[in-house]
């Protein structure tokens, strides 16, 4: 592990961090340690799942680690809750702010801690004090605006002049930059270089590269729960550490013959959705998507692939663009008529959306096509053909202990997926989305999923692949498109992408760019 | 629909202005004084119950037990009153201590032990309307009223300058202690909702959770707070019905204020002063319909009389409700034109794909 | 043995419920000065003991007083000296088997809708009217001035299409006024427990008004509406084929009840055999799920709505046609529409619970009414009510105390430790 060697103590040591979680089998942090000198900016950079979101929760309190020490300026720290993490100087700004809409900046800011006379609150007071905190710190604010008026970025400002004012002297920032326009991504790194002036020491955590670039003085690595590496941001390139990030080469392998490609089934344009907090997840994204072919969408999550699959699917309303299926357009069909023009969908979450656990085998399998013969004729159902249904897709998929007209939901995660595979392919669907299909599941189950998905294609279906795990996309895909921000940056040919080009794409970052960088050294 | 609204919001809002204005002129003008002064004094159970519900959906928890917290205020007053036949003031204190209790305990049975919120308030309301009967039966030997010379409804209190101005001084003047007590509680509850450290605190609990846990509050604490205040001042709204407009105790009294109360609440978006002018219009349309009874030329049928006010609930609630869809339409419709432009100039400007961010001391790139 | 256990579970709770509801409420019993066993066993002895009967015991074997002066040890529910009041409480029971279902219907939907009340009495009214109004035109029609020479056939006829006619037209109303709230709901997203309670109201004071003034048949003290014509009467057992059963005496249980339980079965085949019934279960409350798989969710709320506003109605107008035969003034009140809610909420909406409730609680009632037991008045059967409700929904916490107990803590399975979803 590179570093300075610092003359003063560190502000944050972590040492030899460990984390499982045992109810999904995963090893979050395997031996990790960090270290983050005073008044530096930090950058942590990963994947989904690389850990860096585990690793600065159990800095903050709200997990505790299995193994290994924290140590904050030098001296050891127990800490088993946020407030523990606020006494000692540490603040956090979350993804999704925590912010009181209605209540003006100031009220936000000293909630918890508003100067007041027996309980009356001394409002001008308040404000004097965030006018006299926000200008210390260069960040100026208009106390009495509420914060439902202002921008996006302006609150970000708040949920920092927050822990601040906690008198924190670590912050912990956590992707900030998802939800800022370009103009106030810049705000936001001075404000950062500020800070770090001020002596403050900067966590970020992110996986945009370019901003690491433009204001990080180190950056950790993390893959897979390891910290795969520390290195001055000077002295590496940006596709190196998108390299890093991703990994080596394929370690997974899927047998599979080149693609046929037939015509166009399904096809988006220009396509709009609205995200949380009224700004648009999706913002002009579009692709084709042909019949014998995988296109997989990669990308770290958050950047709008949740609210596409919703769109496509029909259970996110469409603000802008269109959706075509087989040429007729359904950019505002029900999800019904969708499923008819012979979509299926294989949902993120298998437990809340894909299958109703609260019931048993039979009633789940027959969601989709109940309506229709020979599972009920006009209106009745027809018990018998939905139990073979039932068996037929226990054989079929090899859903282990699982049987016909018994309850789901103390089956693996692995078995809840079968079946969901299941009912969605049992149709002979044309199209099929699949979004993160092996979420959760253990590596035989993940063979299984592949080796089906490859073979629906073969006879002749459509998929779209949405995951975040690069190996899965490089391993399925014949073509993979990258997406960051709403936008679909590029459409690579698999057989000749390689995990640096898409490792960047999924960082914000260029090719052309990459290309110029590689020119310069 | 949205575009007209669009256009024309500011002209229709101008228009719903002049329309409300001589509304308000001529009630206050048109109709008799008796009929208003009943209106402002029919007004004030809404005016507490209201207040009470606000409370507590400002903590985020939406009290459905109003009713019983009213009915068991009512039935408190006259038995307190009964037992030691003491100044009416003490009745409407037990009352309120009695809601309060009442309040606790709910919130306690649905914080703590978690019990679903719609089937608590049913039955904790089925619990009371039974047990004040219960009660009344058992302690008292009263069947279905309890009435009794020594219970003393609320006097009437003279204000002593204000009521010698000529119009209004016969409007403000003349009512019992609770009304008066209902308008202060209009600015009490507004200054503790805005003005005091609890007040941020339930507010911040109440529409966004986990902001006040981040910070600190502690949730349950300050929601089992609201709504024992909640429940004191639906104790307190009960105590007007038993003994500031007769003396007595009726089963069900209550007869549904609760629920409208809530209703108020939810017509003026939980916000006291708007709360208070609401329960006066409810006060006037139950005053209207016992007026209209009293005036037997007109034959109008009581019964339907009776269900003006339910009628004019169903409206509120309808119109509440029609706002709203109307601002979330509103709001999908200028994200959706506001959204496409921006993508439209993305396009026309480069190609697919951001440029790297720059920071401030370069000059911006063709973005 | 599996099945076994699995209704052991399912049945203990409510058990367990019902027993610390009556513990809970003899504390009133014993503050009222009386002593709680003693007032359950008349309560429960007034509600559905047969004659004679006065202790817990006795509910299920009596001593039954012979023609010769001896006593004979007999089945209590069989023993029809006198009248059974089994036959009490199921008359009773069926207005609650009804709305009850109409309840669990809505709820099943995810729809909080209390309207029963409202529903019921509508549906009353409207078969009290055309119960003397439909009768009337068609005898109108036929050119018959006195009911009693109408021809046997006529009568025969009548006898069969006029209830039907009375009921569908009940029905009708009832879904009508519970689809208006439904609507509200789905267009407007307006709070249904609060909208119900409100046109519930409405309703109550709508058939005051009706009976007080057009529908009102003579200057009586208490107004009530005519009453319905023979034809459309629906003659409960005791008048017609089981007059000489003794059993039967004493209440006008009916066709009323048959109808309801066959109700009862259409709505189980409804919910668990029909692809609607089907739709409905997995919409409950917007579920992610439905709308995943294309369920055409808002249809079917609807849908639920209307059928729960049809079974109050059709329950307003069976109680109209078979007990009443009018509407008194004071029934809008009766409060009869929320008690299956409260049936229906104990039942944990299952249909055989609500079959099995539903008795339950109408003897109940009975019994708090009748059993004049020094000074205790007829609502400590409500108050007896609301202890169950309040236990039997406090299920998960009552488990936890059980667990805790027999410290044999089931370790439950949960997908995601905190702090997970994070990584």
């Amino acid at each position: 592990m590179k570093g300075k060697s610092q003359a003063m103590t560190s502000a944050v040591e972590m040492r030899h961090i460990r984390k499982f979680f045992p109810s999904s089998q995963v090893l979050a942090s395997d031996d990790v340690s960090l270290e983050v000198a005073q008044g530096e900016i930090h950058a942590i950079v990963g994947e989904n799942g690389a850990g860096k979101t585990t690793l600065m929760s159990m800095l903050y309190g709200l997990i505790p680690p299995d193994e290994g020490e924290i140590y904050i300026n030098g001296a050891l720290a127990h800490i088993a809750h946020p407030h523990d993490a606020i006494r000692l100087g540490i603040g956090m700004v979350h993804q999704h702010f925590k912010l009181v809409p209605s209540f003006t900046i100031a009220e936000n800011i000293m909630l918890g801690i508003e100067p007041n006379r027996g309980g009356f609150i001394d409002s001008k007071a308040e404000a004097e004090v965030v006018r006299e905190l926000a200008n210390n710190f260069g960040l100026p604010v208009n106390p009495n605006l509420h914060v439902r008026d202002i921008s996006v970025g302006m609150q970000q400002r708040v949920e920092i002049l927050k822990i601040l004012q906690r008198d924190a002297k670590i912050l912990i920032l956590d992707e900030p930059t998802a939800v800022l326009t370009p103009q106030e991504v810049s705000e936001l790194l001075s404000v950062i270089r500020k800070l770090a002036q001020t002596g403050r020491t900067i966590l970020l955590i992110t996986h945009k590269l370019l901003e690491v670039k433009e204001i990080a003085d180190r950056v950790t690595v993390m893959r897979r729960g390891q910290n795969v590496g520390t290195y001055k941001v000077s002295g590496v390139s940006v596709r190196d550490t998108a390299t890093m990030m991703v990994g080596r080469a394929v370690t997974l392998q899927v047998e599979k013959t080149p693609a046929k490609p037939g015509e166009v089934v399904l096809k988006a344009d220009n396509l709009l959705v609205a995200g949380a907090g009224g700004i648009p997840a999706v913002f002009g994204a579009g692709f084709e998507l042909r019949a014998g072919e995988i296109l997989g969408i990669a990308g770290v999550s958050g950047n709008g692939q949740t609210e596409l699959v919703e769109a496509l699917v029909g259970m996110r309303t469409t603000d802008g663009g269109t959706i075509t299926l087989h040429g007729t357009d359904i950019t505002h069909a029900t999800v019904r008529t969708r499923r008819n023009g012979g979509l299926a969908h294989i949902p993120e979450d298998r437990m809340i959306m894909g299958l109703n656990l609260k019931t048993n085998l039979d009633e789940n399998v027959v969601v989709t096509s109940y309506q229709h013969e020979p599972y009920s004729e006009r209106g009745i159902f027809n018990f018998r053909s939905i139990r073979s249904l039932a068996q037929n897709i226990i054989d079929t998929f090899g859903v282990r202990s699982a049987r016909v007209g018994e309850e789901i939901k103390t089956l693996s995660g692995g078995n809840l997926q079968k079946i969901v595979l299941g009912r969605e392919l049992k149709g002979d669907p044309k199209v099929i989305i699949a979004n993160q299909p092996t979420r959760g599941l253990d590596v035989g189950s993940i063979e299984f999923v592949h080796k089906t998905l490859v073979q629906e294609r073969d006879k002749g279906a459509a998929i779209l692949l949405v995951s975040v795990e690069l190996d899965e996309i490089f391993a399925l895909s014949d073509r993979i498109a990258v997406m960051f921000e709403g936008k679909i940056l590029a459409v690579l040919d698999a057989a000749t992408a390689t995990e640096e080009q898409v490792g960047l794409l999924m960082a914000g970052g260029s090719l052309e760019h990459a290309e110029s960088e590689k020119a310069q050294e | 629909m949205i575009s007209f609204l669009n256009r024309y919001g500011r002209q229709l809002r101008i228009l719903l202005l002049i329309v409300g204005i001589l509304l308000l002129l001529f009630i206050l003008f048109g109709l008799p004084m008796n009929l208003l002064q009943s209106s402002i004094r029919l007004a004030t159970p809404y005016v507490l119950g209201s207040l009470a519900a606000i409370i507590a959906s400002r903590a985020g928890v939406l009290n459905l037990a109003i009713e019983g917290m009213m009915l068991i205020g009512s039935f408190i007053a006259v038995a307190v009153l009964y037992k030691t036949g003491l100044d009416p003031l003490i009745g409407v204190l037990a009352a309120t201590i009695a809601g309060g209790l009442l309040g606790t305990i709910f919130a306690v049975l649905y914080l703590r032990i978690k019990i679903n919120l719609i089937i608590l308030a049913l039955a904790v309301n089925l619990f009371i309307a039974n047990a004040t009967v219960f009660f009344l039966r058992t302690s008292f030997g009263a069947f279905g009223t309890l009435a009794d010379p020594s219970i003393r409804s609320l006097p009437t209190i003279q204000l002593p300058l204000i009521s010698q101005i000529p119009y209004v001084g016969s409007l403000l003047g003349g009512y019992n202690a609770v009304v008066y007590i209902s308008w202060i509680m209009v600015i009490v509850i507004w200054g503790v909702l805005f003005r005091t450290q609890f007040g941020r605190h339930i507010r911040a609990v109440g529409e966004n959770r986990e902001a006040a846990v981040s910070v600190g509050i502690n949730v349950t604490r300050v929601q089992i707070f609201a709504l024992t205040l909640s429940g004191m001042l639906a104790g307190m709204a009960g105590s007007f019905l038993s003994i500031g407009v007769l003396s007595q105790f009726v089963a069900d009294m209550t007869a549904g204020r609760g629920w409208t109360s809530i209703t108020v609440s939810l017509f003026a978006f939980e916000q006291p002063i708007p709360a208070f002018f609401t329960s006066l219009f409810f006060g006037l349309s139950e005053a209207l319909s016992f007026y209209l009874q009293s005036r037997p030329e007109l034959q109008l049928p009581p019964d339907l009389l009776l269900a003006l006010p339910q009628i004019v609930t169903v409206l509120a609630l309808v119109l509440v409700a029609i706002r709203i869809r109307a601002g979330v339409l509103l709001r999908r419709h200028n994200f959706a034109t506001q959204f496409t432009q921006e993508l439209q100039k993305l396009r026309q400007g480069q190609l697919i794909g951001d440029a790297p961010p720059k920071a401030p001391e370069q000059p911006a790139s063709a973005d | 043995m599996n099945v076994i256990r699995q209704t052991l579970d399912r049945v203990s709770i409510p058990i367990i419920a019902i027993l610390l509801g009556l513990a809970a409420s003899s504390f009133f019993v014993a503050l009222a000065g009386a002593n709680p066993i003693d007032a359950y066993q008349r309560l429960f002895c007034e509600g559905f003991g047969p004659k004679g009967c006065a202790t817990f015991g006795d509910l299920i074997f009596v001593q039954a007083e012979q023609e010769d002066g001896s006593f004979q040890t007999v089945f209590s529910p069989t023993y029809g000296a006198g009248g059974n009041r089994l036959a009490l409480v199921l008359e009773q029971a069926t207005p609650l088997i009804l709305t009850a279902l109409s309840a669990a219907v809505a709820f099943q939907v995810g729809m909080f809708s209390i309207g029963m009340d409202g529903q019921f009495v509508l549906g009353g009214i409207v078969a009290a009217f055309l119960g003397y109004w439909i009768p009337d035109q068609i005898y109108l029609a036929a050119g018959v001035t006195d009911p009693e020479t109408a021809s046997e056939s006529l009568r025969t006829i009548m006898h069969l299409v006029v209830p039907l006619l009375c009921i569908g037209a009940s029905m009708l109303v009832g879904a009508i006024y519970s689809w208006i709230p439904g609507i509200l709901k789905i267009r407007l997203n307006v709070n249904e427990l609060i909208s119900t309670i409100i046109f519930n109201a409405i309703a109550v004071q709508l058939v005051g008004y009706l009976v007080n003034f057009p529908l009102r048949s003579d200057m009586n003290n208490i107004a009530r509406t005519r009453r319905i014509d023979d034809t459309a009467w629906l003659i409960p057992f005791n008048r017609g084929i089981f007059a000489d059963i003794e059993w039967f005496s004493g209440a006008r249980l009916g066709i009323g009840l048959i109808i309801a339980l066959l109700a009862a079965g259409l709505v189980w085949f409804f919910l668990w055999r029909t692809t609607a019934g089907y739709e409905q279960r997995m919409t409950r409350g917007s579920s992610l799920f439905a709308r995943f798989g294309g369920i055409p969710s808002a249809r079917a709320a609807l849908r639920a709505m209307l059928i729960s506003g049809a079974l109050s109605g059709l329950a307003g107008a069976l109680y109209i046609l078979g007990v009443e035969r009018r509407v008194v003034d004071g029934f809008a009140t009766s409060g009869t529409g929320f008690e299956g809610v409260l049936v229906a909420i104990l039942s944990k909406e299952s249909i055989i619970g609500i079959l099995l409730v539903a008795p339950f609680f109408a003897g109940l009632n009975l019994g708090a009414i009748n059993f004049q037991f020094g000074n205790l008045p007829r609502q400590l059967g409500g108050i007896i009510i609301a202890f169950i409700i309040l236990f039997s929904s406090m299920e998960d916490f009552i488990r936890l105390q059980l667990a805790k107990l027999t410290n044999r803590g089931r370790a439950r399975r949960r997908d995601k430790t905190p702090g997970e979803a994070a990584v």
